[in-house]
């Protein structure tokens, strides 16, 4: 990794913790508030592709580890990595690294806006909710015991919000490819 | 940002960072394989009393534990609807003993020291040519060190939208500051280069 690389890769894992900071958002047509921190995770896949955005993500989450209270409502610690809902958070990390390699993979410069933020929108919901959900699920059920289905019935709720942020995601990553593109090309 | 750590000189605190990290791997394998109630709540009772020890105060600990505890309370009412009384009482002293102990080692270990122990850690992996160990440490300082600036700039394009008489949405203001960020990166990367710090081998 270059120096800019490692900057790029630490200036996205500020943003993601300064995301967990802000109040979160309100949108008018769903009653549930958007925490945007892992709006962030997809966000770091989407603009800063798969290498960079997996550190990035890899960042935050060594801040946790390391005590630091930089999730979202000021959590933080070993504790959160044992928590059941652990599998959310270890699954960050194989979102951004998903979410960038399919970005990667499906999104080109010269495609007409639509194809950019179509290709985005798959990346961001593959990563961030495909695979993370899927992460969290499987670790929920394995920590209590209770059966797959069980738990994902208990993730349903969320799935909403989180294609949502994906949507959210990709016009974003949209926008910001336009305004000053960084993701790799991969052919 | 204030960190979790919280000075003191108990045993705790002098154990080195590496034998509490491989002590509570080691105590999360065997609480995981384990599954009667009986030993569990001795271990969630060791882990208070462990706690405890560091003399945080009632509402200290309260105010720390209390994220942790209420998703352990969340499960335990989904397991004790699908699966009945018996695999409620494991999971949730399973659970309470592992945060118990993950707290207090969080509350012992500085973030320097962690960071240390973290580079260490990544020596192998430098070998093989993955990372520079010395990157992680160099990467989080910068992150801390940007936080405040990334929230200051957030306050900025929020009252821009305010004098403007615009709605605050997320998509106006997540790529706004994502690209004011980002293109600072090639400054700073080369005040880094210049002072070589990452400097070869």
């Amino acid at each position: 990794m270059t120096t800019r690389d490692l900057v790029l890769a630490a200036l996205f894992a500020a943003i993601i913790v300064a995301l967990g900071l802000v109040p979160p958002i309100m949108l008018g047509f769903i009653p549930v508030p958007i925490t945007a921190q892992s709006l962030g995770v997809m966000l770091a896949g989407v603009i800063l592709g798969a290498r960079r955005g997996g550190f990035a993500v890899f960042l935050v989450l060594l801040l946790v580890a390391i005590g630091l209270p930089v999730l979202s409502g000021g959590r933080g610690g070993l504790a959160t990595f044992v928590s059941p809902t652990a599998g959310y958070l270890v699954g960050w990390f194989f979102a951004a690294v998903i979410a960038g390699y399919c970005s990667e993979r499906f999104v080109e410069r010269s495609q007409s806006g639509i194809v950019q933020i179509t290709g985005f929108f798959l990346a961001a919901l593959l990563g961030g909710v495909v695979v993370d959900h899927a992460l969290g699920v499987i670790y929920l059920a394995y920590v209590t015991g209770t059966g797959l289905s069980t738990a994902f019935i208990g993730d349903l709720s969320f799935v909403p919000g989180d294609v949502l942020k994906a949507m959210i995601a990709a016009l974003a990553g949209r926008a910001v490819m336009v305004g000053y593109p960084l993701l790799p090309q991969r052919a | 940002m204030k960190t979790l750590y919280v000075e003191g000189d108990t045993f705790l605190h002098r154990l080195s960072p590496r034998a509490k990290l491989l002590g509570l791997a080691a105590l999360s394998l065997v609480l995981f394989l384990v599954r009667s109630p009986a030993v569990l709540s001795v271990a969630a009772l060791l882990g208070g009393i462990v706690y405890s020890s560091l003399r945080l105060g009632w509402r200290q600990s309260w105010l720390r534990l209390r994220p942790v505890l209420l998703t352990i309370a969340v499960v335990a009412l989904f397991t004790l609807v699908f699966n009945g009384r018996h695999d409620t009482l494991v999971v949730v002293t399973r659970l309470t003993a592992l945060a118990l102990f993950a707290a207090a080692m969080t509350a012992t270990t500085s973030t320097g020291d962690f960071i240390d122990e973290i580079t260490r850690l990544a020596m192998p992996l430098e070998r093989l040519g993955l990372v520079r160990a010395a990157d992680i440490g160099l990467s989080i300082g910068l992150v801390i060190r940007f936080v405040p600036e990334i929230l200051s700039r957030y306050q900025a394009i929020r009252d821009a939208h305010r004098a403007r008489g615009l709605k605050v949405r997320p998509l106006t203001l997540a790529v706004p500051l994502i690209i004011l960020t980002l293109k600072n990166a090639d400054e700073i990367a080369a005040a880094i280069d210049a002072r070589g710090i990452r400097a070869q081998k």
